[in-house]
């Protein structure tokens, strides 16, 4: 019973300007015969802060086509080949029967300047990339996205913001991140998703990620990194709804100097909004492992006007193992 | 401010007794939990102190939680329906666990008393007496983890689990057939045949990577999560050891856990706290839909809506999973899970856990890279290819006769 005043008096005096309604709705669990009597559509009173600092909680998506291409980009082919026109390219086999639905979408760019400061032999690797994204992007493959590429990819994830940690839960294969406001000791092998320390600097997380392997890419137009990639992020609140998102990215083996992007993040508010699983590792099997079945088994298809005949090909020497 | 908090207090405490009346007449409620008291004033290991509350309120359930202590599943009949050890039994189960943590591991370099040095087998079993972990010193004063029916065991299987069960053996039995793994006699035509059901258990073949068994694949992700009992040093370090353990981070309104467990594969799992109903009874996802709600000081868990994919010790898409998260004390997170599924078991049954909290700096939860890391996988199809290539052109035996699935002659598990 006092333990319960107690901590009614610290949320009080915490919660600073917000008012007794906010007190009341998170002083205690609500009991469950109470919230089903509620409506399923009425979100919940949402506390401003969690610990004082911003409440961040909830499920967020980029809307940009940042995951395509970081830079300003028109619309063009997924995967392109020479039309009639030098200038004009047309979609290629493996995207034809798509239609409209085989370009990438055009959209502004996310970086400072519109340019990323490659080292001229990195900007030939990034080249050799985008022309070749159907056999190496990694995300083809249902790996992990790495950091930042999953905060731009387009599906949603939820931030759960806790005492000492904030984790965000990614839809695409379930990939996650934990960022630690706490002292902890950092993983002992290089990771996809990078080990994030934050600290807040007032209503701003900045967050240093580093521990990163050099197996993820930003996005699907090739751009790469590095292990010896090191992020630093600022996430700002705009309103309850958008978060200013600033990264900072620093690769000495890759760009000739630090460069930066920024997009806003969304929160969902559809009562509906959840989280589902796109849980790619199965479905891809055929993809990357079909040419060593015994039998083959995806290798005609056939539309109104169009037939797909699939040829398997294994590469010649080390790269038949390419990751 | 004081005289609210009076009359709110009270009001909870009147709210909160229809709550736990309709919790015990659930259907598929296990005992009530928190009456064992016998349990927690014989659990030595347990911290006194109150169970602690975040900044907002609610009962903390974070931190890095792994199982410490052995217990088996199912109870040992002679049991009988006593939950828990007596002090004399307890120590003697502790000596006994000391003892077998002396012996060579469960794959060692022996068979029934003979060196197997050179066998098929000893190759067979190499790679898990390589990396044999550190083994638990502790043991749980309970009896078993199945807390309910009182018999502290599972349930029958209903006839239609049977039947499945029985009719996947016979397949996996078949394919072993001829080889030195299973019954003598000649290939079985159902080698050339799919399986009757969805096959997530090691096969005697190759063909794709479908025959292949669910941690071949990376499927390991499926719930519920069951922890088997490593070691934490007295500073709550987890050493050398494959248990696992589970990171939970909590907030008003959804908790997350992130499960470091099966040798490497890492998944993470957001459970939204809602009162919205669950997703369409046609909808189903691979770890089935979670949604929870607070009932006290108890996390509820409700997950339905899994795949025909599930195979929780013999269970499918009628999979229904209320698990409970109680923070015991500073030190003991209860985890209380009832499965339900009456196409698999002719009735529901409750099994717990008492995970320990591990230290928070050292941080031993680590990301998972098993699909990222699966060059098993491909070099099984590989080399099954290359087999079959070599023995069409006469320069190796038939893959069809060799046991690829049961570790030389051992019984699959």
């Amino acid at each position: 019973m006092r333990k319960r005043f107690g901590y009614l008096t610290v949320l009080v005096a915490s919660a600073g300007i917000v008012g007794a309604a906010f007190c009341l709705t998170i002083t205690a669990p609500a009991p469950r015969a109470a919230a089903q009597a509620a409506p399923a559509t009425a979100p919940a009173a949402r506390p401003a802060t969690i610990s004082g600092h911003p409440n961040m909680n909830g499920i967020w998506e980029a809307t940009t086509t940042a995951n395509w291409d970081l830079l300003t980009h028109t619309t063009r082919p997924m995967v392109s080949q020479p039309g009639v026109y030098p200038d004009v390219p047309v979609l290629a086999a493996p995207v034809v029967a798509l239609g409209a639905a085989g370009g990438v979408p055009p959209g502004p760019g996310v970086v400072d300047g519109d340019e990323i400061p490659y080292k001229p032999e990195a900007a030939a690797q990034k080249k050799e990339n985008a022309e070749h994204w159907l056999d190496r992007d990694p995300e083809l493959r249902c790996y992990m996205p790495g950091v930042p590429r999953a905060m731009y990819m387009p599906y949603p994830f939820e931030i759960t913001q806790g005492t000492n940690k904030i984790v965000m839960g990614f839809e695409f294969n379930g990939a996650s991140r934990t960022i630690h406001l706490d002292p902890v000791d950092p993983p002992p092998a290089d990771t996809w998703m990078g080990f994030s320390v934050g600290h807040w600097e007032g209503n701003t997380l900045v967050v240093n990620t580093d521990h990163f392997n050099d197996r993820t890419w930003f996005s699907r137009a090739g751009d790469f990194h590095s292990d010896a990639l090191k992020l630093v992020e600022r996430f700002t609140p705009m309103n309850p709804y958008a978060l200013r998102y600033e990264v900072t990215v620093e690769d000495a083996n890759v760009f000739t100097k630090p460069w930066k992007m920024s997009m806003v993040l969304y929160r969902q508010i559809d009562p509906n909004a959840r989280l589902m699983e796109y849980k790619c590792v199965e479905m891809v099997e055929e993809t990357y492992l079909g040419h060593l079945r015994k039998k083959q088994l995806v290798k005609h298809w056939e539309g109104d006007t169009m037939v797909v005949d699939i040829t398997r090909k294994v590469p010649q020497g080390d790269k038949l193992y390419e990751r | 401010m004081r005289v609210k908090g009076n009359r709110y207090v009270f009001l909870m405490a009147l709210a909160a007794v229809p709550i736990v009346a309709a919790g015990l007449v659930q259907r598929t409620a296990g005992q009530n939990p928190s009456s064992s008291a016998k349990g927690e004033s014989s659990a030595k290991s347990a911290a006194n102190g109150a169970a602690p509350k975040t900044a907002w309120g609610a009962p903390d359930l974070q931190g890095i939680w792994s199982n410490v202590a052995v217990v088996p599943f199912e109870r040992p009949k002679q049991y009988g329906e006593r939950q828990f050890l007596t002090e004399d039994e307890h120590q003697k189960a502790v000596d006994a666990l000391l003892k077998r943590d002396q012996l060579p591991g469960r794959d060692s370099r022996e068979s029934q008393g003979k060196d197997i040095r050179g066998t098929e087998k000893d190759v067979a079993r190499a790679y898990n007496e390589h990396w044999f972990g550190d083994k638990p010193t502790e043991v749980s004063y309970r009896t078993s983890q199945i807390i309910d029916p009182p018999d502290g065991r599972m349930p029958a299987y209903t006839p239609e689990a049977q039947a499945r069960m029985k009719k996947q053996k016979e397949y996996l039995d078949a394919l072993l057939q001829g080889t030195s793994g299973g019954k003598p006699g000649p290939i079985s035509p159902m080698r050339y045949q799919p399986p009757p059901d969805y096959n997530l258990d090691r096969m005697n073949r190759a063909d794709g990577p479908e025959d292949r068994s669910a941690e071949e694949r990376c499927f390991l992700d499926r719930l519920p999560i069951v922890l088997a009992a490593g070691p934490l040093t007295p500073d709550g370090r987890p050493v050398g050891s494959f248990a696992g353990e589970v990171r939970i981070v909590e907030s008003p309104e959804s908790v997350d856990f992130y499960y470091d467990v099966g040798q490497g594969s890492g998944f993470n799992r957001v459970v939204p706290i809602t009162n919205r109903p669950h997703l369409a009874k046609d909808v189903r996802e691979y770890w089935g839909d979670s949604i929870a709600h607070w009932e006290g000081e108890t996390l509820v868990v409700d997950v339905t809506n899994f795949t025909h994919e599930s195979d929780f010790r013999g269970s499918r898409e009628n999979l229904h999973l209320i698990e409970r998260y109680q923070r015991v004390n500073p030190k003991t997170l209860r985890i209380t899970i009832t499965v339900d599924d009456p196409t698999t078991w002719v009735k529901p049954f409750t099994f717990v856990q008492e995970l320990r909290k591990n230290a928070d700096k050292p941080n031993m939860v680590y990301e998972g890279g098993c699909h990222e890391g699966n060059q098993a996988l491909l070099d099984m199809l590989v080399n099954t290819r290359a087999a079959e290539k070599l023995f069409s052109e006469g320069k190796g035996p038939d893959p069809a006769k060799e046991d690829n699935a049961s570790g030389g002659g051992a019984v699959p598990e």
